[in-house]
C-alpha cells in the first residue's frame, strides 16, 4: 500500500510538471492538442492523488502500522469512523486531503468551463497544476504520509481523545476543503491576468467558484465553532485562538470579494481591488493551511523547528511576487470604466462593506501576528487576547450589521435621502420599538443597540421580500404565496443573498446572547445536593461508571429544574480512553431549556462521589446553529443554476423592467 | 438583470475614479479603525508573554502586571486536593520554577510535562494565582503524549 501511495504521488508530481509545460506552450502556440493534454493532466493528477488517498485510507482500515502516520494516529480499538477521521488528523494526511480536494474541485471547474472559457482555460490548468505541484513536492519530499517504520508496532497510538468526537468527522474536511477550493478562483484570476482577457468572461466563472470556496469554508468555520462548544468545555464556541483567526481571514476576504465583484459586473469598477482580494484570499487560505499545522504563531522559535514552514513561506512569497507583478503589468486593462458618482449609492455601500470586511480581517491578522512583531522588534513578547478582538471586532461587526440593512435599499449611481428613508421606515420603526422594549427589559446599552440593529436588518430583508412579491403580484397577478419561491428562482442571487444576510442576523442574535448574558458557576456537591444558577436548580444525583470498547466512562447525573418543575436531566461525562488514561476527556452535558443552554462540565470527584461541577448558562446559544442552517439554505439558493430568461406574457416594457428589478 | 445600468455617454470626460467625498469617508473609517486597534492594545487587552526565567529576571518591573507565563508542568508537582479546591503545581522553563495555583476546570490534557500558558496578575513574591490556564492545544493533532509499545 505504501509503495502504491508514494508511487502515485511521484507520478502525479511528474505529470503536474508536464501539464504546466504543455498548457503554457499550447496556449502560446494555439495548439489545441497540447491544451487538451494539459487539461487531461489536471484530471490525471487528481486521479493519481485519489489513488494515494485510497492507499492511505486502506492502510488505516487494515491497521497497517508499518506506516508511521497510521501508527501515530490510530489503534485497533478505535471505532471505524474515527479510524477514517484519523486520516486528516495529522500534517501529512491533511496536506494530502487538501491536494485531493483542490484537484477534484479544479477538475470539475475545468470540465465545466473547458468550452465556454476556452481562452482562459489553459492558464487556469497551469495555475491549478502549479498549486498541486507545490503540495505534491511537500508530500513526496518533505512530509510524506507513506514513511515506513523500521519495525511495525503491534498497535497504534490511537487518536488523541480530544479529536474523538463526531465534530472531527465534519469540521476538518470542510475547513481544509474550503481552503483548497480557493485554488479555482485563484486559477481564473491568474489566467485572466496572464492572458489579458480581463473582460466579463472570467468574472462570471470566478464569482461562482469564489462562492463555492466561501460557502465550504463558512460551513467549516461553523462546524469548528460547534465542535469547540461540544468538546473543549470552556462554555464557548469561539476563543480568538490564532488557529481560529487565520481560518477566519480567507473567509472575511472572500466575503468582501463576493460583494465587490457585483460592482465590477454591474458598473465596471474596482477591478484591481477585486483581483487583489481573490489573490489575497488564496494566499490567506494557504497561509491558514500551514499555520494550523506548523505552530508559527505561538512563537518564532517554534517556527524555526517546523519543517514545512520555510517551504510554505517561500511558496507564498513566490505567489505574492508573481501576482503583484501581473497586477502591475495589467493595471491599464483593469482601469475602472466609471467613477462612483455619489456617496449615497449602491457602489459606495459595497465599497464601505469592503472597507469594513478588510479592516476586520486586518485587525484580526494584526492581533494574531502581534506577538511575532513584538518579539522581533521589542524586548518582551506582547500578546493580545479575546478582549482585544472583542473591542475591535465588535464595533466593526455592528457597523456591518447595520449596513446589511441599509445596503439593499441603495440604488446604483445615486440615491436620494427621501426614498431611502421611505424604504427604511418600517424597519426603523421596528428597530426603535426593539430599542425601547429591550432597553426596559435588559438595561444594558451594548446588547440593546446590537439587538436593535438585528431587528432593523431583519426588517429590511422582510420588506424587500414583500416589495418583490408585490411587484410580481401587481404585474403578472401571481399570488403572494407563490411569489416568494418565484423570486428565489428568478433572481436567486439577490434573494438568496438576503437569506445569507438573514442567517448572519440569526447568528448575531446567538452571539449577542452568549457574549453578553452568559453566567458561569462552579459547585462542589455531594449526591443529593442542589444548587442554583440563574433561575435553574441543579440537583446532583451521583456518579455512574460504565465501560465501553474505547475505555471507561464516568458520568455525573444531574436534574435541572425551574420553579420546582423538573425540566431535563443531564449527564456530564469523562472518558478514560485506552492509552490515554491520564487524560480524562470531558464530554459535556448540554441541554436546551427554553431559550438557554444548560452546559455542565464534570471537573473532578472523590471516591465518596463528591464532585466539582462547572455550570454555564448560555442564553440563545441555539440561534448560532440555526443561523448555520439558514446559511446553508442561502448558500444552496445562491449556487442553484440560474433560471433561463423567463418567457412570459408581459404586456409592457415598463412591467418587464419592474420584474427584472424585483 | 443587465440593461438596467446606464452606460456612460461616449466621449464623456473621464471622471477621477474616486469621488473626493468618498476618500474623506474612507479616511474617517480608517482613522476610526486604527483608533479601535490602538485603543484595544493600550487597554488591558494586551499582556506580556514571558517564560518563568524572563519573569523572574524582570520581577521588579513586572510586579503587579497582567502577564501570560508559558512553561512546562514540573512532573510530580500537581496537587489536586479535594474537588472544588484550587489546583497547585510548579511551572518550569527547565531551570527556573514558579508555584502556580488555579481554581477553574482543568483542560483535558493537563498533566505532568504538558506545556501550559497561565494568565494572571504577577506578584513578585508568592504563588502565581492564574485566572486562566491553557494547555497547548494539540493543534498538531499528533499523539506525541503517549509512547506506544
Amino acid at each position: 500500500m505504501a509503495q502504491l501511495g508514494s508511487g502515485a504521488l511521484i507520478v502525479a508530481f511528474a505529470l503536474a510538471l508536464y501539464g504546466i509545460v504543455v498548457s503554457v506552450i499550447g496556449a502560446r502556440r494555439h495548439a489545441t492538442e497540447l491544451v487538451n493534454s494539459g487539461l487531461r493532466a489536471v484530471w490525471g493528477v487528481t486521479a493519481l492523488i485519489i489513488v494515494a488517498v485510497a492507499a492511505l485510507a486502506t492502510a488505516f482500515l487494515t491497521h497497517n502500522f508499518q506506516l508511521a502516520y497510521v501508527a501515530g494516529r490510530s489503534s485497533r480499538d478505535m471505532p471505524l469512523h474515527y479510524v477514517l477521521a484519523a486520516f486528516y488528523g495529522g500534517q501529512e494526511g491533511s496536506l494530502l486531503y487538501w491536494s485531493m480536494i483542490a484537484g477534484i474541485i479544479s477538475s470539475i471547474a475545468i470540465f465545466l468551463h473547458r468550452k465556454r472559457d476556452r481562452d482562459l482555460i489553459p492558464y487556469v490548468a497551469a495555475t491549478v497544476l502549479s498549486t498541486e505541484l507545490f503540495f505534491l513536492f511537500m508530500l513526496v519530499f518533505i512530509s510524506s504520509p507513506f514513511t515506513l517504520l523500521p519495525v511495525a508496532p503491534l498497535d497504534g497510538a490511537g487518536l488523541n481523545p480530544l479529536l474523538r468526537d463526531p465534530g472531527m468527522m465534519m469540521h476538518p474536511p470542510f475547513l481544509l476543503g474550503g481552503f483548497a477550493s480557493f485554488t479555482v478562483p485563484f486559477g481564473f484570476a491568474m489566467s485572466a491576468m496572464i492572458t489579458g482577457r480581463l473582460g466579463d468572461g472570467w468574472i462570471r466563472a470566478i464569482r461562482r467558484w469564489a462562492l463555492v470556496a466561501w460557502g465550504i469554508l463558512g460551513i467549516g468555520l461553523l462546524l469548528g465553532a460547534w465542535w469547540a462548544y461540544h468538546v473543549l468545555g470552556w462554555g464557548g464556541y469561539w476563543g480568538w485562538d490564532p488557529v481560529e483567526n487565520v481560518a477566519l481571514l480567507p473567509w472575511l476576504v472572500a466575503t468582501a470579494f463576493i460583494h465587490s465583484i457585483i460592482v465590477q459586473e454591474r458598473r465596471g469598477m474596482l477591478k484591481v481591488w477585486n483581483m487583489s482580494l481573490i489573490v489575497g484570499g488564496y494566499i490567506l487560505a494557504v497561509f491558514a493551511t500551514f499555520t494550523v499545522r506548523s505552530g508559527l504563531i505561538q512563537s518564532v522559535h517554534t517556527f524555526a523547528t517546523s519543517s514545512i514552514g520555510t517551504y510554505f513561506l517561500s511558496y507564498l512569497a513566490i505567489v505574492i511576487v508573481v501576482s503583484i507583478g501581473l497586477l502591475a503589468y495589467r493595471v491599464k486593462g483593469l482601469r475602472a470604466e466609471r467613477a462612483i458618482e455619489s456617496v449615497i449609492s449602491r457602489e459606495s455601500g459595497f465599497l464601505l462593506n469592503n472597507l469594513l470586511f478588510t479592516a476586520l480581517a486586518f485587525a484580526i491578522f494584526w492581533g494574531t501576528i502581534f506577538p511575532l512583531f513584538s518579539e522581533v522588534f521589542g524586548s518582551t513578547k506582547l500578546t493580545v487576547g479575546p478582549p482585544f478582538y472583542n473591542q475591535v471586532a465588535g464595533p466593526i461587526m455592528l457597523a456591518l450589521l447595520i449596513l446589511m440593512g441599509v445596503g439593499p435599499l441603495l440604488a446604483w449611481r445615486h440615491t436620494s435621502w427621501r426614498p431611502l428613508l421611505r424604504g427604511m421606515r418600517w424597519s426603523l420603526l421596528a428597530a426603535a420599538a426593539a430599542l425601547v422594549i429591550f432597553g426596559v427589559v435588559l438595561r444594558d446599552a451594548l446588547p440593546v443597540v446590537a439587538l436593535g440593529a438585528v431587528v432593523f436588518t431583519v426588517g429590511t430583508i422582510i420588506a424587500e421580500y414583500v416589495r418583490g412579491a408585490r411587484v410580481r403580484h401587481r404585474s403578472i397577478g401571481e399570488s403572494y404565496f407563490t411569489a416568494i419561491p418565484s423570486l428565489l428562482r428568478k433572481n436567486n442571487r439577490r434573494y438568496g443573498g438576503y437569506i445569507v444576510h438573514l442567517a448572519m442576523a440569526v447568528l448575531a442574535i446567538g452571539i449577542i446572547g452568549t457574549h453578553f448574558f452568559q453566567t458561569e458557576r462552579q459547585f462542589t456537591m455531594k449526591p443529593g445536593d442542589s444548587a442554583t444558577i440563574s433561575n435553574y436548580t441543579i440537583t446532583y444525583n451521583g456518579l455512574r461508571d460504565t465501560t465501553t470498547k474505547e475505555g471507561d466512562v464516568v458520568a455525573a447525573l444531574l436534574d435541572v429544574s425551574q420553579n420546582g418543575k423538573l425540566k431535563t436531566q443531564i449527564q456530564s461525562k469523562r472518558f478514560f480512553y485506552t492509552g490515554y488514561e491520564n487524560q480524562p476527556t470531558a464530554r459535556m452535558g448540554i441541554k436546551t431549556v427554553g431559550l438557554n443552554d444548560v452546559y455542565v462540565v464534570l471537573d473532578r470527584w472523590e471516591n465518596d462521589q463528591t464532585a466539582s461541577i462547572r455550570v454555564y448558562i448560555n442564553p440563545l446559544a441555539n440561534w448560532i446553529w440555526w443561523g448555520g442552517y439558514v446559511f446553508v439554505l442561502g448558500l444552496f439558493t445562491l449556487l442553484w443554476p440560474a433560471a433561463r430568461p423567463e418567457r412570459q406574457r408581459v404586456r409592457s416594457t415598463v412591467k418587464k423592467a419592474a420584474l427584472s428589478e424585483a | 438583470m443587465t440593461g438596467t445600468v446606464a452606460t456612460s455617454p461616449a466621449g464623456a470626460k473621464r471622471a477621477p475614479w474616486l469621488n473626493p467625498k468618498l476618500i474623506v469617508v474612507a479616511v474617517v473609517i480608517f482613522a476610526a479603525i486604527a483608533y479601535l486597534i490602538y485603543n484595544a492594545v493600550e487597554s488591558s487587552a494586551a499582556s506580556y508573554f514571558v517564560t518563568v526565567g524572563e519573569l523572574q529576571a524582570k520581577a521588579a518591573t513586572m510586579d503587579g502586571q497582567h502577564v501570560q507565563v508559558g512553561g512546562d508542568v514540573q512532573p510530580g508537582s500537581i496537587v489536586k486536593g479535594n474537588p472544588g479546591d484550587p489546583i497547585s503545581f510548579v511551572l518550569t522553563d527547565g531551570t527556573k520554577t514558579m508555584p502556580v495555583s488555579y481554581s477553574g476546570v482543568l483542560p483535558d490534557i493537563f498533566s505532568d510535562k504538558v506545556q501550559v500558558v497561565v494568565e494572571g496578575t504577577y506578584h513578585a513574591n508568592g504563588t502565581f494565582a492564574a485566572t486562566t490556564l491553557l494547555t497547548k492545544c494539540p493543534s498538531k493533532f499528533s499523539a506525541a503524549t503517549t509512547t506506544s509499545g
